[in-house]
């Protein structure tokens, strides 16, 4: 067990982090709440009300759209720390373009959403 | 860690490389073209059918082997079924064009839709690990969802393509959780060496094993629509555009028949220690009753239908049990002929029920066809030749598959005749309501509003080629039943070439 000592450790100091930051800025910050401030956050949504209402499918276009290039990013990071060590192991061109094919396939998803009309928000 | 250690190996996965390649390429053209761009994608996407028929066929000629460190295989099974799940693919993708025009649907994403369904299902067929195997499902899962849901302002397609998508999820988990059990048990998710740590004995935890082992059957179960998880077959067929009903009760099926033999009958084929031998008994008892059930199940149901996509869901659980027959006998063969077969009759039928029901499936009860067998024969002759086809008269396609799945299972597993004896009672129940339809067509006053459906030349050819594939399989089965027959059926190790 002793080899995890490490993730508790950083558990606690992730934990610890949150909840100073809260603290603090219950005490040191300046309070002016309004109604809109003191609801739970439900993204900009109003959390309380009929669960039947109707709103934008864009709202999940767009959150598509995010998790797509978030996992993108995750992707990406990863391969440029361990870059140096892969080129040594396996060979240059074949770890760059994987990654290029990778990022290609997305960006192909990007410019078909954008012709799609996905970022013209006026339009209905 | 070396490169050529992994295996990597591009022409292993050429047929799904070109497969999503096209359809990548078609949500560009797509994308990039005004709305009357429907000719040219379904051209598109019927040469990139095309092409990967080419490249599977090519595929035979490397020999059995495993690449991508056994994530991929290639071995008679993976060629048999992805020719099945091509051709299917290439039907639907020729029947999809008058549809599309029909009911004024946008073309370019039904098309890239079916072509990354049709790459999920290669992979799936080709999948030498239980990884892969979840990956290619999944792929050919989501897509089926939305293909379901195609008709957006219909609310049974809503409907269909909802139920799809919860139960589907469902019984993905099940089959996931089974992965994972069985990963535990056996210390890897590659088929070969699950299949080693059995025969070795070297188990984890048995019980595991055997748990594994039942959730994924349930899981496997789902998706080829077999009793008792086949309940959400009839809704979402009966809802989903008929073009789409008639390739998801195929290409999926077929993809995950597929999967399903390659975990099953040779992952868990029998082994001489004591855990291989027990988990290969449960397993086949299990599916040995499941199979009963399942023919059972369908056939009596389809009985009181009076929606002929409905009849044709229940239909398409009934030919899950059939298959199961042939499963049970260890040979793939006769599964991949059974539903080659089963694929080619059941489209047939499915695109003569969409140029029936006009836009909108309008006319799909059995009481809407009451004598038009002599105002629109060929259709009407198609139809019944395809529904004789699926009750297994000969000298059609089903009657066939049927024999020699039936045929197989006598002689090969003599413990099973019984299920040989129940699945033969059933087909002659079946009998009963694929003959109603040709009897409402045939000998019924014409019903009134019938308009003679205008048959598009992608939808002639599409109609033609099921029916000389109905007929093919029917008269000439010999070719395809010794190209499947020559040994060796199973890939032995893991090798990189």
């Amino acid at each position: 067990m002793k080899e995890y000592l490490p993730i508790l450790i950083v558990f606690i100091f992730v934990a610890g982090f949150a909840v100073t930051n809260v603290i603090l800025a219950y005490l040191i910050g300046q309070h002016k709440n309004t109604r809109a401030k003191l609801m739970p956050y439900e993204c900009g949504m109003d959390p309380v009300g009929t669960a039947r209402q109707r709103f934008s499918v864009k709202f999940y276009l767009v959150a598509m759209l995010f998790i797509l290039f978030d996992i993108e990013a995750i992707f990406l990071v990863p391969w440029a720390v361990v870059f140096k060590d892969l080129i040594y192991k396996l060979s240059k061109p074949f770890v760059f373009i994987e990654m290029m094919i990778f990022i290609a396939v997305l960006f192909i998803g990007y410019i078909y959403s954008w012709r799609k009309g996905l970022f013209e928000w006026n339009r209905a | 860690m070396q490169l050529e250690n992994l295996g990597l190996y591009y022409w292993a996965i050429a047929p799904e490389i070109i497969v999503s390649v096209v359809g990548v390429i078609i949500m560009m053209v797509d994308a990039f073209s005004s709305r009357g761009a429907r000719k040219l994608n379904a051209v598109i996407a019927l040469a990139g059918l095309i092409a990967a028929l080419v490249s599977v066929v090519m595929l035979d000629g490397l020999g059995s082997g495993s690449y991508f460190s056994g994530m991929v295989v290639i071995d008679p099974i993976r060629i048999f079924f992805s020719v099945t799940i091509l051709l299917a693919a290439i039907v639907a993708a020729l029947l999809a064009s008058q549809f599309l025009k029909d009911e004024g649907l946008p073309p370019g994403e039904f098309f890239s839709l079916l072509m990354f369904a049709t790459a999920g299902m290669l992979l799936l067929a080709g999948a030498g690990d239980l990884v892969t195997v979840f990956l290619g499902l999944e792929i050919a899962s989501i897509t089926s969802y939305v293909m379901a849901g195609y008709r957006r302002y219909d609310l049974r397609s809503n409907e269909s393509s909802l139920k799809y998508f919860l139960l589907g999820s469902f019984s993905t988990a099940f089959l996931l959780y089974g992965m994972a059990l069985t990963y535990g048990a056996a210390g890897s998710t590659n088929i070969q060496k699950i299949t080693a740590a059995i025969a070795s004995g070297q188990v984890n935890y048995p019980a595991l094993l055997l748990i594994g082992a039942a959730l994924m059957i349930v899981g496997f179960g789902f998706k080829i629509a077999s009793a008792p998880f086949h309940l959400w077959t009839p809704d979402v067929y009966e809802g989903a555009p008929t073009i789409v009903t008639g390739f998801m009760g195929t290409g999926p099926k077929v993809a995950v028949f597929a999967a399903f033999i390659r975990v099953f009958v040779i992952g868990f084929g029998p082994q001489d220690s004591e855990i291989g031998i027990q988990l290969h008994t449960t397993w086949v008892t299990v599916l040995a009753v499941i199979a009963a059930l399942t023919m059972t199940i369908g056939n009596v149901i389809a009985i009181s239908q009076k929606n002929i996509k409905r009849m044709l869901a229940y239909s398409s659980i009934a030919h899950a049990g059939y298959a199961l027959v042939g499963f049970l006998t260890g040979d793939f063969a006769p599964v991949a002929f059974y539903m080659l077969a089963y694929s080619i009759m059941s489209l047939g039928a499915f695109a003569v029920i969409q140029l029936l029901a006009r836009a909108g499936d309008q006319r799909t009860e059995i009481a809407d066809y009451a004598g038009i067998g002599f105002e629109a024969p060929a259709l009407s002759f198609s139809l019944a030749i395809f529904l004789l086809s699926l009750a297994g008269i000969p000298p059609t396609a089903g009657f066939m598959s049927k024999f020699y799945v039936f045929k197989t299972a006598w002689d090969m597993t003599p413990e099973l005749r019984w299920l040989v004896l129940v699945a033969v009672i059933n087909s002659i129940i079946s009998v009963y309501y694929y003959l109603y339809p040709i009897v409402v067509m045939f000998f019924r006053p014409l019903v009134p509003g019938f308009i003679k459906p205008r048959i598009a030349g992608m939808t002639m050819i599409a109609l033609i080629l099921t029916l000389l594939g109905t007929f093919y399989l029917g008269i000439m089965p010999n070719r395809l039943m010794n190209a499947m027959s020559r040994p060796p059926a199973v890939v032995t190790q893991i090798t990189v070439k």
